[in-house]
């Protein structure tokens, strides 16, 4: 099973846990999924997601003016996002628990 | 690092391209970060973009569907994704020929090798953008200088300041976004369009120039409305036949025979003598046949009457005639006769008679 396919569902729900931390620039966030594990995650798709987590009003952005490289954009988790990350944190748990179940019930080792 | 900032700076564009059906802002929020995102990317290891992130077109799409932006297949703007898929077949097209012609520059991509040139349009527009300054601030024809007011020092000072500024635009090229960058290409494309105009007009006053040197030499010669000529000798005598040579032996012709009598034989007129036209002699025709002398020698007739005086006069004769009346002895009746003849016939006669008479 292709892990990209999986990851289309699931993006939203990473990039907003990952901004729970912290928040973060493209490069930064990109890097953090990555070391959390997905590392099949596309650039393009972490930008198309950020853009529109933004657009949909869960995130804000400030430009950060960097002295060395370019100015970077931050995105931070507002409020509707963390209520957002909290009600898809739970769907995701429910809908993992429930295949964990179905997995473990016919015999298949994690 | 092997990724340069152009390499960066095309696939942005290239991006931008694949979505150029999106609204300009959808697209601009989507892209604006871009550049700095590749530039992490290529800090980060060896490789080219496309390695690494695929092509711009598959990365394009990602954005696309990962942003839930505007599904290129939906309905609306259909004008505009057709110019952008012929678009994007164009750039497909030109890539192919641009990796085909690369190992004739001795380079991976012709574009590469453009690339290298770059550095010179950014000298060449500057050139251009004096020229074109030159031409608004003068009338009349163009150099090859640029002059500021037909000044060439101050010209020179304006080109070196649009030398700097040119360069330093040229290294910021990358960085500009939208409205600058079209204004860029927008300008670039003028100075094009004026380069073009002013080296033909160039060309036609560097070629037109000869031509009027020749025109004017020929109108400044003198002898181009003579007709015919006419030679005089020291006495004014018209010369028939007469032949001209320069200095090399070689004849030389002018004018043409302008009343030459169709009976006549026709007779080269390089072997003819001058004039052609005898008749039409500024200074009288030939003189008429029963006077032998030309009609300039008035002074001849008037100088040489002796010859002709002497037949009509018989005075000449007196000093002889008188005499011979008079004998020696009889001086003195024959007194009343000139007072001159005595001392005429004195000497021939007898001088001594008469002064004692």
């Amino acid at each position: 099973m292709d892990t990209t396919q999986l990851l289309k569902g699931v993006l939203d729900l990473a990039v907003l846990a990952v901004l729970r931390d912290s928040d973060g620039y493209g490069y930064d966030i990109l890097r953090r999924l990555r070391e959390a594990g997905l590392e099949e995650v596309g650039d393009a798709s972490v930008y198309g997601t950020l853009r529109r987590l933004f657009a949909a009003g869960l995130l804000t952005t400030y430009v950060v003016p960097s002295e060395a490289g370019p100015h970077r954009k931050y995105y931070a988790l507002n409020a509707a996002g963390r209520d957002q990350l909290t009600r898809s944190g739970k769907t995701w748990r429910a809908f993992a628990t429930t295949m964990d179940q179905l997995l473990d019930d016919r015999g298949m080792a994690a | 690092m092997t990724v340069t900032g152009q390499e960066i700076t095309d696939y942005v564009e290239r991006v931008r391209a694949a979505l150029a059906d999106l609204p300009p802002q959808t697209r601009e929020e989507l892209t604006e970060d871009l550049p700095e995102h590749l530039a992490e990317v290529a800090a980060e290891a060896d490789g080219s973009l496309v390695d690494r992130l695929g092509t711009p077109e598959a990365y394009a799409a990602e954005l696309r569907a990962a942003a839930g932006a505007g599904d290129p297949a939906a309905g609306r703007r259909a004008l505009e994704r057709r110019i952008a898929s012929v678009l994007g077949r164009a750039r497909a097209r030109i890539d192919r020929l641009d990796a085909r012609f690369g190992p004739v520059f001795g380079h991976a991509t012709a574009g590469e090798f453009l690339r290298l040139l770059r550095p010179a349009w950014w000298v060449a527009r500057a050139y251009l953008a004096a020229m074109l300054l030159t031409a608004l601030s003068t009338d009349g024809p163009l150099g090859l200088l640029p002059r500021l007011d037909g000044h060439a020092f101050v010209g020179l000072l304006m080109f070196v300041g649009l030398l700097y500024g040119s360069v330093w635009l040229g290294r910021r090229t990358h960085e500009l976004r939208s409205w600058r960058r079209w204004a860029l290409h927008a300008s670039s494309a003028v100075l094009a369009l004026f380069a073009i105009g002013a080296v033909a007009d160039v060309d036609d006053h560097a070629r037109s120039g000869y031509d009027y040197g020749y025109e004017s030499t020929s109108v400044d010669n003198p002898y181009n409305e003579v007709q015919d000529v006419y030679v005089y000798d020291s006495e004014g005598r018209l010369v028939e036949n007469a032949r001209l040579f320069d200095q090399n032996g070689t004849p030389i012709r002018l004018g043409w025979p302008a009343c030459d009598d169709p009976a006549l034989p026709d007779v080269n007129p390089v072997q003819r003598g001058y004039p052609y036209c005898p008749q039409q002699a500024p200074f009288r025709p030939r003189p008429p046949a029963v006077a032998p002398l030309p009609p300039g020698s008035g002074v001849g007739p008037d100088g040489s009457p002796s010859p002709t005086v002497p037949g009509a006069v018989p005075t000449a004769t007196v000093p002889g005639a008188v005499p011979t009346a008079t004998t020696p002895g009889t001086p003195v009746p024959t007194v009343s006769v000139p007072a001159a003849s005595p001392s005429v016939s004195g000497p021939a006669g007898a001088p001594l008679p008469t002064a004692t008479g």
